[in-house]
């Protein structure tokens, strides 16, 4: 199993006043597959994936990774974990906007320790798999929302992480772009990727193979996608 | 992570807020111009000194006849002190332990002719120990040797100026000046010596480069004394062997000298080398406080560098989160801003360190100030203003390091 979750739950407290979030959360994810997470606005759906992407602690509960319990690991090995094994791709894309399509990419790579010609390459390779390869030098603002979610993509794959999590990857695209990234989401299932895309729209999660709903905090339905069967 | 990804950052930040930047380096480069100008003011003042006191030897003992009025000059011999006299340098000589040389010397203010030219100045009768005591050189010619000395010979050695003022064009060596009624034959001409602008001690200012000297034992036969009652010598230079016993021999010839001239205070004694140790420690009251003001402007710059690097953290939360989620740790996050706070501070040392050299050469330039710049000091002030970078960075570094990545974020 690539993610096994049991038993967590995850609380925010805010003064005196504790507010959970999540609760009794089990899920069981294998390599190379296709995850949708649905779920009405405030169930916990970006909770649980902060928490999947080591960007967050549970409360409660166990979170193994490739059989690494994660809740033991320090802030320094979470950090290698968020390098090396998580590809997040964000609603809003969360590039660095003074740096161009190519530095952005080329970012997990200094972290990790990578030479620079190495970078090069490995980033070039990654905005080749992405389509943009001729906007290298681009800024983001001067890219259009698609081609920044590309960009972030490439980011997120640059590091040939274990697992690909996407918060509503389509959320800031109007609906044709939105086509566009899942089409290439589905190309990286295809080509072996683990993939856990949230989303409200019933069409975007319709590309996964398996669908978590959620709601308020609970595991409410966890089943195949019957049109992917 | 990589220092040149660091780097990279911190030239991007500095140079998007250029003038925000700059502000925010005045302190620094105050404080480091300050320092080099500072430091170089007082390297330039001890440097005069020492040069003055070398002149004088520092590890001579200088024993000078006190001036004195006529009438306190008959009540100093009425008291039977017969003045300086080679007795009293023959008897330093032998009953003194710590001497190395000694140079006895005869003066008199005379009129000097050469052709149709003549001039005032100062007649010096010495012995051929006096070039090796103090630190005069001939530029032309030799220096009295001990035959011309005991042969009297009538041989003079002219200062630099008063040879150039005689002979603008032409060899001095072998020609013959008049000195009252006495004609010398020139063998020898001073280097130029600095000015002698201060008095020190019993010394007065003069220029040295005035000066004729000849044998002292021609001095003693062909001129008359100044006054009857005048000293055989004016002066006895002794040099030491170590100076560090300066104080105790200078204290053995005192009371050498008082039994001699029977307790009459007739004479001074000047140790160079305690006068240039008395100014160092003028001077490094002096250091003391113009190094506090360097150190409080160096401060106040990294002060003005900290307040800047908290607001740059707060700016830059997002990107930090951003960095973070990719997979940057901590420590990266650490030393990118503290790097960044360090490029501020190098950026304001170098500014600092030009600031600082030009100041001081116009000090030199524009002034009669003298300074030296050391390239130790340029590099104590910009090790210093690296130092203020990191030290007033840290903090606001820790702080962006300690962001909780989910929260920053999502910062807005
Ligand atoms: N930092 C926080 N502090 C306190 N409460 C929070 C925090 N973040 C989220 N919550 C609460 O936790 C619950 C789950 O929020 P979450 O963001 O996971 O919802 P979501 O399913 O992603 O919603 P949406 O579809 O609107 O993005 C909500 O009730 C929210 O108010
Ligand atoms: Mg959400």
């Amino acid at each position: 199993m690539l993610i096994e979750i049991k038993k967590l739950d995850k609380d925010y407290v805010m003064g005196d006043i504790v507010v959970p979030a999540l609760m009794d959360i089990n899920i069981n994810i294998a390599q190379n597959e296709y995850v949708a997470i649905m779920g009405p606005s405030g169930s916990g759906k970006s909770t649980l994936m902060n928490i999947l992407g080591c960007l967050d602690t549970p409360s409660r509960g166990e979170y193994l990774f490739n059989g690494v319990d994660v809740n033991s690991l320090d802030d320094d090995h979470l950090s290698i974990m968020r390098n090396k094994e998580i590809g997040f791709i964000f609603q809003t894309f969360n590039l660095l906007p003074k740096l161009s399509s190519l530095h952005n990419v080329e970012l997990p790579l200094i972290y990790a320790g990578y030479s620079k010609d190495e970078r090069f390459e490995r980033a070039r390779e990654a905005l080749r798999r992405v389509g943009l390869e001729d906007r290298m030098m681009h800024k983001p603002s001067e890219l259009s929302g698609g081609q920044r979610q590309r960009v972030a993509v490439a980011r997120a794959l640059v590091t040939k992480p274990g697992i690909l999590l996407a918060d509503e990857p389509t959320g800031a695209l109007d609906s044709k772009t939105g086509v566009e990234i899942m089409a290439l989401f589905d190309e990286l299932h295809r080509e072996g990727n683990t993939l856990i895309v949230i989303t409200h729209e019933r069409e975007i999660a319709e590309y996964s193979r398996r669908i978590i709903y959620i709601k308020d905090g609970r595991i409410f339905s966890d089943e195949p996608n019957p049109k992917k069967i | 992570m990589q220092l040149e990804e660091n780097v990279h950052i911190a030239l991007h930040a500095l140079l998007d807020h250029k003038f925000r930047s700059f502000l925010t380096m005045l302190g620094i480069i105050f404080g480091v111009a300050s320092v080099i100008a500072m430091l170089s003011i007082g390297e330039g003042a001890k440097r005069e000194a020492i040069a003055k006191y070398q002149d004088l030897g520092v590890s001579n003992v200088i024993v000078r006849e006190k001036k004195m009025t006529s009438a306190e000059l008959e009540e100093v011999r009425s008291k039977f002190s017969p003045g300086l006299s080679l007795s009293d340098a023959a008897a330093i000589m032998d009953v003194v332990p710590d001497v190395e040389q000694i140079a006895p010397q005869a003066e008199k203010e005379a009129e000097v002719k050469f052709a149709d030219k003549s001039a005032r100045s100062t007649v010096i009768g010495i012995t051929p120990t006096f070039i090796k005591i103090l630190n005069y050189e001939t530029e032309n010619g030799g220096f009295i040797t001990q035959e011309q000395y005991d042969a009297k010979a009538k041989v003079c050695i002219l200062g630099a100026g008063l040879a150039r003022l005689f002979f603008p064009d032409s060899d001095p060596l072998g020609q013959m000046v008049k000195i009252e009624d006495q004609w010398l034959e020139v063998i020898g001409v001073m280097k130029p010596k600095a000015l002698f602008t201060e008095t020190v001690g019993e010394l007065s200012s003069r220029d040295l480069n005035n000066d004729v000297y000849l044998p002292l034992s021609t001095f003693n036969t062909r001129f008359m004394k100044e006054n009857v009652l005048s000293s055989e010598i004016q002066q006895i230079t002794i040099k030491v062997k170590h100076s560090d016993r300066l104080p105790e021999t200078s204290s053995l010839i005192r009371s050498l000298l008082h039994r001699h001239h029977f307790n009459n205070e007739d004479f001074n004694i000047v140790i160079p080398y305690e006068l240039l140790k008395q100014e160092e420690k003028e001077r490094q009251i002096y250091n003391i406080l113009l190094g506090a003001i360097a150190a409080i402007s160096l401060i106040v710059g990294g002060i003005g560098i900290m307040n800047i690097m908290l607001a740059t953290v707060m700016e830059r939360t997002r990107e930090i989160g951003i960095r973070r989620a990719i997979g940057a740790r901590k420590a990266d996050i650490m030393s990118q801003f503290v790097t960044e706070a360090v490029a501020l501070s190098i950026t304001g040392g170098i500014i600092g360190v030009i600031l600082g050299v030009t100041l001081s050469l116009s000090i030199t330039w524009f002034t009669d100030v003298t300074t030296y710049i050391q390239l130790y000091s340029v590099f104590v002030a910009f090790a210093f203003s690296v130092l203020v970078g990191i030290s007033f960075g840290y903090l606001p570094a820790r702080n962006a390091a300690n962001l909780k990545p989910i929260e920053s974020i999502r910062y807005e």
